[in-house]
């Protein structure tokens, strides 16, 4: 009992039901077979590609911040790695450092203009989104005359970061788990996550009792821009190749990911496990319509609803959170009156 | 003499009251960037093929652009209407195309559309504490799935054709003077019913006061749940307007379309020195904003320069126009508080 309701109260709690429901609604009503879907690499393949960026952006939104610059470090990585080491055929690790390098600057210049101005993240890194797009557009052309360069990535590189486990399951799918787990190490269990949460709580309090709250804010756009350039490199040397492609809708996958994953967008509330099965979940929605009998073009208006549902639930389980809280303090009070 | 010195007295202080409104550096931008590619783009530009070009884009970004910056200014943001934009379109397209039945059937339902779609976020947004950008992100997917999955069950494809009679035909989709989109004479209408409601009815007091602190303003007395369902429902409309305009025009009617709405009058709102956070932003700051991001956008084409670049310079002005708003305004607190 006691184990359920703390879990209900977690902030992965509505992303768990969502898995659950979204899964049951399919069984249901979409005749799928379960051990069909599990086996199946389309949706891990998409989810690994979407939680590695989920998660920091994930992190920065606890923050209080948002970022969706990442829509344009995508391609922006896969350009720089196949421009750098397969138009110029310098080594593979010289496009891979210079496309996570691009990745630390415009991270960089985003918490900079984020921690030195009042303008909403929301809206700087629209304006950064804008010109990296552009950036990598105009360089591709520039540099190599065409919308879409070739790479031949060495063995062991295509081994790292472009292998085909078992030749369905990306090796990208490793990385995300890896991730995933230091990355709620780092937040749920040292000082830094601590102070991620006492950012998006309240910023004044947090840079009063010590924390440093600018060099945090920094350090996370660099961490979400460097990790969509790292998926752009994976991409990169996966296929052989990086395209010109104005995909804006990885922005708004991201976001509902971890919206879903019960992260806050105000700030200050959410977990890393939450946002891997927020992730998980929209990846089983978006992809997993293709195991169904539904009609895939139904598959954004689940998206739409499972959305709101999800959020919805998430407000009512943070108010029986905190007024189980309160519960628990009067209890407290009344054993001590006792 | 004492007469001419007073006028030229007035009229310093008039400008100088002027330069410190916060819709002059918008103004001023726009100048800079339409000279800028007047001399790069040469006789072609400054002629009617130049002026064409960014105002039949200039009207369909504007049209979505003034009630998207009226929420930005009640402290919102609306998302959908780039779903909004081909649900309409395809109403249009199924019910007087598909289904042969008269234009205005289809114009009214893709109308009602756009102003249900706006009530639902309104009422969304105003019932719960969620942000009103994740209930639109919500709302926009839902309306996506509705659409693709509605065409292709009725239609069969993701495209579908029509074709207007002559009198939607000239009141929607006529082109003046062969290039000119008669979009941009309803942008004008759109602009000066905005300016009214905005800047000399109450209601734009109100919506002033709900981007400032929407507590107080309940406690003042104003509607605050109405008023934030009416301005959904606006910006619903001119999204399925636009749709509207785009299909007569066009004569088919995409799936696809409208995505780019999105980003783009977001930026236009932000380039015309509407505050993200709400409270502070003029009509006509929109309105130049509009016409700079539609310039950049289509004077590029006619400067010779790699059409790449354009997004660059537009990234570029955004960040410029927010970071000069914000110094402005941190000029402005420091003076008012100097004073006092």
């Amino acid at each position: 009992m006691i184990n359920i309701r703390v879990l209900l109260h977690s902030p992965a709690a509505a992303s768990i039901l969502s898995l659950i429901g979204t899964l049951v609604f399919y069984v249901v009503f979409g005749g799928v077979e379960l051990g069909q879907l599990v086996g199946a690499a389309s949706w891990l393949n998409f989810a690994a590609n979407l939680g590695i960026v989920a998660i920091p952006v994930g992190l920065l939104m606890i923050a209080g911040e948002l970022d969706i610059s990442i829509g344009a470090m995508i391609p922006a990585g896969a350009m720089a790695t196949a421009i750098i080491s397969g138009y110029y055929e310098l080594p593979i690790i010289f496009g891979i450092l210079g496309a996570l390098s691009i990745g630390v600057i415009v991270g960089f210049i985003n918490g900079m203009l984020a921690i030195r101005t009042t303008v909403p993240s929301l809206i700087i890194t629209l304006g950064t989104l804008v010109v990296m797009q552009g950036v990598v557009l105009s360089a591709s052309k520039l540099l190599t005359g065409e919308a879409s360069v070739a790479l031949l990535a060495p063995d062991w590189a295509k081994f790292l970061f472009g292998q085909l486990i078992g030749a369905s399951h990306q090796v990208i799918i490793i990385w995300w788990v890896a991730i995933t787990v230091v990355l709620a190490f780092v937040v749920h269990l040292t000082r830094f996550g601590n102070w991620i949460f006492a950012m998006g709580g309240d910023r004044e309090s947090a840079r009063n009792t010590g924390i440093p709250v600018d060099r945090m804010t920094i350090y996370l756009f660099i961490l979400s821009a460097t990790s969509a350039s790292f998926v752009g490199v994976c991409q990169a040397i996966l296929f052989n190749s990086a395209q010109v492609s104005g995909g804006m809708n990885i922005i708004f996958n991201v976001i509902v990911s971890v919206v879903v994953g019960g992260v806050l967008l105000t700030g200050g509330f959410g977990s890393v496990i939450g946002i891997f099965m927020g992730t998980l979940t929209f990846a089983i929605v978006n992809q997993g319509i293709y195991f169904t009998q539904i009609d895939r073009n139904w598959s954004s208006l689940i998206v739409g609803v499972m959305l709101l549902l999800a959020v919805l639930m998430n407000e009512s389980f943070r108010k029986m959170a905190l007024n189980y809280v309160g519960l628990k303090r009067t209890k407290t009070k009344a054993v001590e009156n006792e | 003499m004492s007469t001419d010195s007073i006028a030229s007295g007035g009229i310093a202080a008039r400008i100088a009251g002027f330069v410190r409104r916060p819709e002059a550096g918008t103004l001023a931008g726009l100048i800079i960037v339409y000279v800028v590619f007047a001399v790069l783009g040469g006789g072609l530009f400054i002629g009617a093929p130049g002026w064409s070009s960014f105002l039949n884009m200039a009207a369909e970004v504007g049209i979505i652009a003034l009630p998207v910056g009226l929420l930005m200014i009640a402290g919102e943001l609306d998302i959908s209407v780039g779903a909004v934009l081909p649900a309409a379109s395809l109403t249009v397209a199924i019910i007087s195309g598909h289904y042969d039945l008269p234009v205005y059937y289809g114009v009214a339902a893709a109308l009602a559309v756009g102003l249900m779609v706006g009530a639902i976020n309104g009422f969304l947004v105003t019932r719960t504490t969620i942000p009103s950008l994740i209930i639109t992100i919500g709302t926009m997917f839902g309306t996506m799935g509705l659409t693709l999955g509605f065409t292709v069950m009725i239609a069969g494809s993701t495209g579908v054709f029509m074709t207007p009679d002559d009198i939607s035909r000239a009141l929607l989709g006529q082109f003046v003077g062969g290039m000119f989109r008669v979009t941009i004479f309803w942008w004008v209408a759109f602009v000066v019913g905005t300016f009214y409601l905005l800047h000399i009815s109450r209601w734009g007091n109100w919506v002033f006061a709900l981007g400032g602190d929407r507590e107080s303003a309940r406690n003042a007395g104003i509607p605050t749940r109405r008023l934030t369902i009416g301005l959904y429902m606006y910006s619903g409309f001119a999204a399925a307007f636009v749709g509207v305009s785009q299909v007569i025009t066009f004569q088919s009617a995409q799936v696809a379309a409208g995505q780019s709405f999105i980003f783009n009058s977001i930026m236009c709102v932000v380039i015309g020195g509407v505050l993200l956070t709400g409270g502070a932003g003029t009509v006509f700051g929109i309105v130049f904003g509009t016409l700079t991001f539609a310039i950049v956008n289509q004077g590029i084409f006619f400067s010779g320069i790699d059409p790449n670049f354009g997004s660059i310079i537009i990234g570029t002005l955004l960040l410029a126009a927010v970071l000069s708003n914000d110094s402005f305004r941190q000029m402005a607190l420091s003076y008012a508080s100097k004073k006092s």
